[in-house]
């Protein structure tokens, strides 16, 4: 933390830069297939060390660009980088303590929720099942959970908690 | 509050509400992209301000790339020059036997009144990287708007079609891969005629759709371009049939293909820009076919 802000700026903006020009090469076959999410982890490495500069905006902004690169839909990395730094903020105190093993264990989850989201949000984008039924069985089930809930309060009078 | 890392009395919002916010701007972008199509501007513009940095980043391997192009053994290149050279010989010999049977068919298609072809005018490109996406292969190339090409243009390498420009930068394009899940290519089977509709699955692989059970489509016949379609040219090698199998429940073969062209391996494509068929004047060929063609209709009624 003795840098000065300005060099610190600079070098976030020199590995963003590195980042986006790495995804630029000519990859191809199984290098493609293996190429590591490089904007990502720059993103999230900032965002983990230096959370008052990189935050939502700036993640969703590089998401964009991912999206450009991919030739995807905007909006599909843009909505998986947020929700990854939310979750290096959600883990960023217990991940600044870990030694580097167990940071780059807890940070698996966080990549895996990142291409998932990617998934999720390309397949509802492109291929919308039946105009999204497919999410009306979340309002039934919470229905029924209220349901639920109220039987069971009816039942032992005050629920489960007072029933301990 | 139990957020760990967050002041109680914040005067931001926290990041639950932050995320939740810039979620639905990210589900507002996604629609406006795939029901409006409204983020083609921020596209290009992203190109453009994207293309410095990607000449500069290229700029060490291609500069690697010249150094050990010169210090290239001078054998190998020799070798390569006589291989060129016998190489030209035969082809030589094959564009003879074209030019004549193109005068031959442009005669033809003069005796029989159809309407000449438009000639085909290429443009090279190179391949800048490929795109990694679930929902479809895509690669970029180094040409764009500024060299002339438009969206709908089909792309092609030496042994066949790659696919189709789907979206075009000022300068650079991106190319859908005939491979990539949803992309529909007419062609028909080179061996009997027989026309049909190839569709990518991913992969690497596509399949010739809609075939009735009784087709005669056998492994390792050639699909080509029907060219029916005004997209394609007829006759550009698309897929070589590596799998025919009749499923027990449907009326249709289920014929499994593989590309010919290098869709994994090209690093330079041609996209074919053909002439708009309404502004040209007739031919050159066709214009010397058409006395001809009169001569040979004259005597006839």
């Amino acid at each position: 933390m003795s840098v000065p802000r300005e060099q610190h700026g600079l070098r976030m903006f020199g590995t963003l830069a590195l980042a986006v020009g790495l995804t630029q090469l000519p990859w191809s076959g199984w290098a493609l297939w293996l190429r590591p999410d490089f904007l990502a982890v720059a993103v999230l490495f900032w965002v983990l060390h230096r959370p008052d500069r990189m935050g939502f905006g700036t993640a969703f902004c590089l998401g964009l660009l991912a999206d450009f690169q991919d030739g995807t839909v905007f909006g599909q990395h843009a909505v998986a980088y947020v929700v990854a730094v939310y979750g290096v903020l959600f883990l960023r105190l217990r991940l600044l303590q870990f030694d580097p093993l167990r940071q780059a264990a807890q940070m698996f989850p966080v990549f895996l929720v990142v291409q998932l989201t990617v998934l999720l949000v390309g397949w509802l984008a492109v291929q919308p099942p039946n105009g999204l039924t497919i999410l009306l069985p979340v309002l039934t089930s919470t229905l029924l959970w209220l349901g639920l809930a109220g039987w069971q309060r009816a039942w032992r009078g005050k629920g489960m908690r007072g029933a301990e | 509050m139990a957020v760990p890392g967050q002041l109680t009395f914040a005067r931001r919002l926290g990041p639950t509400a932050r995320l939740a916010a810039w979620l639905a701007i990210g589900i507002v972008c996604v629609v406006l992209d795939v029901r409006y199509q409204a983020m083609e501007g921020l596209r290009s513009g992203l190109a453009t301000a994207l293309q410095p940095l990607r000449i500069a980043l290229r700029a060490p391997g291609d500069v690697a790339g010249d150094l050990v192009g010169f210090f290239t053994r001078h054998r190998l290149l020799q070798q390569e020059r006589d291989a060129l050279l016998d190489e030209r010989e035969s082809l030589r010999m094959t564009a003879n036997t074209a030019r004549d049977l193109k005068k031959e068919n442009d005669e033809l298609r003069a005796l029989l009144a159809l309407p000449a072809r438009p000639g085909q005018q290429q443009v090279r490109a190179g391949l800048l990287y490929q795109g990694q996406n679930w929902f479809g292969q895509k690669i970029m190339l180094d040409r764009g708007a500024s060299a002339g090409l438009r969206t709908g243009l089909p792309v092609v390498d030496a042994s066949g079609l790659l696919g189709q420009l789907t979206r075009v930068y000022p300068g650079t394009s991106e190319v859908t891969l005939i491979t990539s899940p949803g992309q529909l290519t007419p062609v028909m089977v080179e061996r009997t005629g027989q026309r049909g509709l190839v569709a990518g699955v991913g992969h690497g692989q596509l399949e010739l759709r809609y075939m009735p059970a009784q087709t005669d489509v056998r492994v390792g016949d050639r699909l080509v371009t029907s060219g029916i379609d005004r997209v394609y040219p007829a006759a550009l090698p698309v897929a070589r049939v590596i799998r025919v199998s009749r499923p027990q429940a449907g009326p249709y073969l289920r014929v499994d293909g593989l590309p010919l062209a290098g869709l994994e391996r090209s690093r330079a494509a041609r996209v074919l820009v053909a002439q708009p068929v309404a502004a040209t004047p007739p031919l050159k060929p066709a214009a010397g076919a058409q006395p001809a063609a009169t001569q040979l209709a004259g005597p006839q009624p």
